[in-house]
């Protein structure tokens, strides 16, 4: 047997040079610290995203887009293919763990300052990703063409069109037109299957690739806590296998809620039916939803919900830009102020998700 | 002083009141001179009576034989008042409750407000004033008490004044097209009609149903004849025992009705589509449905069981008897929610009050066949949706099976219908049709009920599976990390 697997091993040595990789990876570490969980976020966010790409080809066998076949194919699927409930269960599931575990991921760098020079790229094309991320959240919420789904991309794209200037355009780009149409969820399947993937995997291989190369970034504070010489463990085999024990939990995770909490379809979008009380978008909008809730019609000269649109982005941007703006991390530094603004973002993230869901 | 005494004083002092102010009716004497219908009308007329003058109605100066000052503008002499002013002459005393008591009369004074919002009230074709005024019922001169017999609104004398109007096609036509012109017709057809074509003034007549001064049209929810409000209204005088003494026919109707499936329909749940008083007994050629009308009364709505009774063995059995046909076993006014229990040979069966072991066996067996196939077809829905209830709380999807359960039920109600044909066979095949449904919707939850258990178990064998790898993985590693420690030592 071992024979055999080494045979195949030499085989593709001799061809691709695998010794190289191999070797580089065996001289690989990664730094051990007190924040070392911290680092194990990325790899279950590209777990999650592996188990979506899969889950998600699979339902694609089955799936039809249109007004018409969208939710009756979801119900076929949920209803009568085998284990199609399973598959559609985890693809819910999952996709509300990927935007959890890259969250929780982007803060631990945020808070670990891991942004810093050399990896303001990483950190770029993380966030673009997140964004990414969130995009296909908002887009495959609409493929079952349910009345939650409906109602919530209706609000979803009206507050994009409040955006100065762009606003009407993006929400006819969007929309496919002026109203959510089954123009719409042609555009989203669109979007959620071919356009958003696209990006996302050249994102992610470079990304990856910068991860590999510029090695784990280690806290600023622990960096210089004592002379003694830093802890390390091995990339592979330790920090990899450590990963697999992780991932292997949350499939478990993800096995269980999906049995014990099946995905609703809930009832078949109507466009001619008023909206039902209570539509909510999903939890990772609810805190820009709230917000925009509560902002009063009018500040100053400006209307309340653009001014929070506008807010809301340019306070995307500049976190997406923290590395270039906080310099003194880049020195080595401490930046309380940077702690601080995170400190601030995470409370209310938490807060108004809070409130939102109790209201 | 003695009583009697006081009395003798007080009526003459009332007398001489009336004479001084209708004394003073200048306008009166002299155009009782000069004669003339309206003058003539104003002799008898209950408000000359009280001590209104003409000057009252007409404007003017009414303590003056001058002609020139009498019917002075200047003095506010308007002459015949036109259009909705007659109606603001009226309510000037009419509306004043002040007004009223000064002329000692006790009638109330929401009329003008109660004409105006009402059907009535609208605006003329004319778009001047409204349809009706005062005087189009009350007339303008010699108006005398409602209770008087030569009053147009006396009760025997109302249905006429109604039909000055409700009976002109081409008046009719420019209000409401819609609205039939023949209701006289059909009302001297009635009992109530009959009745007071005879002088009976306690029957119903228009008003009665319709009340006067506030006509609401008959879908507006307000209205006495709108639907959910015509059995109070006939209760007003149908449920008075005093009032109907002299008829000798009971007076517990609405009580039974408000009872009833159609009462509670109607009344509680407000369905207007439910049946009220008129929709058995007509309304305006109201009469008693006799044994013969019954079944047809009662087909307008159930048509198919009617059918299905027509063309049944009971119907020559019930005409030989003469037994109405549904009130037999449903009853009339206090007709119950039709259960099982009607059917079948038990005590509170109805089969059983014809149909007994030893004097109808054939009918008797088939009572208790047909009782026994609904009861089976009834449990088996039951398990059934007890079974999609069950799945559907467990997180199954079952929305095709729950969809089919709408096929059991109806196949339950067709059964229920399918009792009147009395036919065993007709019956069997509906009920197998039911039965079937019900199977297959329990073979469907129950296969959706041990798919929850294979999903929990393949959970169970998926975790284990999972845990001893996240173990031995475990393991691994710290065999790993042991190994590296010794090696670096």
């Amino acid at each position: 047997m071992k024979t055999r697997l080494s045979n195949i091993y030499d085989w593709i040595d001799e061809r691709v040079h695998l010794g190289g990789l191999v070797e580089y990876m065996g001289k690989k570490y990664v730094p051990v610290n007190r924040h070392s969980v911290w680092y194990y976020f990325g790899g279950v966010s590209l777990f999650l995203f592996i188990i979506q790409v899969v889950t998600g080809i699979m339902l694609l066998l089955y799936y039809k887009s249109g007004e018409e076949f969208a939710f009756e194919s979801i119900h076929f699927i949920m209803s009568k293919v085998q284990f199609g409930w399973l598959i559609r269960s985890i693809h819910s599931w999952a996709a509300n763990l990927f935007v959890l575990a890259a969250m929780i991921h982007m803060f631990s760098v945020y808070f670990g300052k891991a942004y810093r020079k050399p990896r303001e790229m990483t950190w770029v094309t993380g966030m673009l990703m997140f964004f990414l991320a969130l995009g296909f959240g908002f887009s495959g919420y609409l493929l079952p063409w349910n009345e939650l789904a409906f109602f919530a991309t209706k609000v979803g794209t009206d507050i994009a069109g409040v955006v100065p200037f762009v606003g009407k355009s993006i929400l006819i780009f969007l929309r496919g037109g002026e109203d959510v149409t089954g123009a719409t969820l042609s555009r989203f399947f669109g979007f959620h299957v071919a356009v958003l993937p696209g990006m996302f995997t050249v994102l992610l291989g470079i990304h990856l690739l910068l991860v590999q190369r510029q090695g784990m970034s280690e806290p600023l504070h622990g960096a210089d806590e004592s002379g003694t010489e830093k802890k390390t463990m091995p990339f592979f085999p330790n920090f990899l296998l450590r990963d697999l024990l992780l991932w292997l939990i949350v499939l478990n995770v993800l096995a269980i809620l999906a049995v014990f909490f099946p995905w609703e379809l809930g009832v078949k979008a109507d466009p001619f039916a008023p909206a039902p009380a209570g539509i909510k978008p999903e939890w990772y909008f609810m805190f820009m939803f709230q917000t925009l809730k509560y902002i009063p019609g009018k500040i100053l000269f400006m209307d309340g919900e653009v001014l929070g649109i506008l807010v809301f982005g340019l306070a995307g941007l500049l976190w997406t830009l923290v590395p270039f703006w906080d310099r003194k991390s880049s020195r080595g530094e401490r930046n309380r102020f940077v702690d601080y603004v995170g400190l601030f973002v995470v409370l209310y993230i938490l807060a108004l998700t809070i409130v939102g869901w109790i209201v | 002083m003695k009583s009697s005494t006081w009395l003798i004083v007080v009526v003459l002092a009332l007398g001489g009141l009336v004479g001084t102010a209708s004394a003073q009716d200048q306008c009166y004497a002299c155009h009782e001179g000069l004669g003339g219908k309206p003058v003539e009308l104003f002799r008898h007329d209950i408000h000359r009576a009280k001590g209104v003058t003409c000057a009252d109605c007409h404007g003017g100066n009414a303590r003056t034989d001058d002609m020139e000052k009498a019917m002075d503008k200047g003095a506010g002499y308007i002459g015949v008042p036109k259009g909705d002013d007659i109606s603001r002459a009226c309510a000037k005393c009419h509306s004043s409750a002040e007004m009223m008591k000064k002329f000692g009369s006790s009638l109330p004074t929401q009329q003008f407000e109660k004409l105006q919002g009402s059907v009535h009230g609208k605006l003329a074709v004319s778009g001047k004033e409204r349809i009706v005024q005062c005087t189009t019922c009350h007339n303008a001169h010699g108006i005398v008490s409602v209770r008087n017999a030569a009053s147009p609104v006396y009760s025997l004398n109302i249905v006429k004044t109604c039909t000055k109007c409700h009976g002109d096609p081409g008046y009719m036509r420019t209000y409401n097209p819609a609205l039939p012109v023949d209701q006289l017709e059909k009302y001297r057809m009635s009992v109530h009609g009959m009745r007071n074509a005879k002088g009976d003034a306690k029957v119903a007549q228009c008003a009665s149903c319709h009340s006067s001064h506030d006509i609401l049209p008959v879908k507006d929810p307000r209205s006495s004849v709108y639907a959910t409000n015509v059995p109070e209204t006939c209760s007003h005088c149908h449920s008075d025992a005093e009032y109907m003494k002299e008829y000798k026919i009971p007076t517990d109707q609405f009580d039974k009705f408000a009872r009833s499936v159609h009462g509670v329909a109607l009344l509680k749940k407000h369905d207007t589509g439910a049946p009220a008083c008129n929709s058995c007994h007509g309304n305006h050629a109201a009469t008693p449905p006799g044994v013969t009308s019954i079944s047809k009364v009662c087909g307008t709505c159930h048509a198919l069981n009617a059918d299905l009774f027509s063309s049944s063995p009971h119907k020559k059995a019930f005409d030989d008897r003469k037994l109405p046909e549904c009130e037999t076993c449903h009853g009339n006014h206090e007709i119950i929610v039709a259960t099982n229990q009607l059917l079948g040979v038990t005590q509170e069966a109805v089969c059983s009050r014809c149909h007994s072991e030893g004097q109808s066996a054939s009918g008797f067996a088939s009572a208790r066949l047909m009782r026994g196939l609904i009861d089976t077809l009834e449990a088996q829905e039951q398990k059934a949706i007890a079974l999609v209830e069950e799945a559907e709380q467990k997180g199954m999807e079952i929305g095709e099976a729950k969809f089919r359960l709408r096929d059991a039920r109806q196949a339950r109600l067709e059964s229920r219908t399918m009792v009147h044909a009395f036919d065993e066979e007709r019956f069997k095949e509906v009920v197998s049709k039911g039965l079937g449904v019900t199977t297959s919707v329990k073979e469907e939850a129950s296969n959706a009920l041990d798919e929850y258990v294979f999903r929990r178990l393949g959970l169970g064998f998926a975790t284990l599976a999972i845990t001893i790898l996240v173990v031995s993985l475990y393991l691994y590693i710290r065999r790993i990390e042991r190994r590296q420690a010794k090696g670096a030592k």
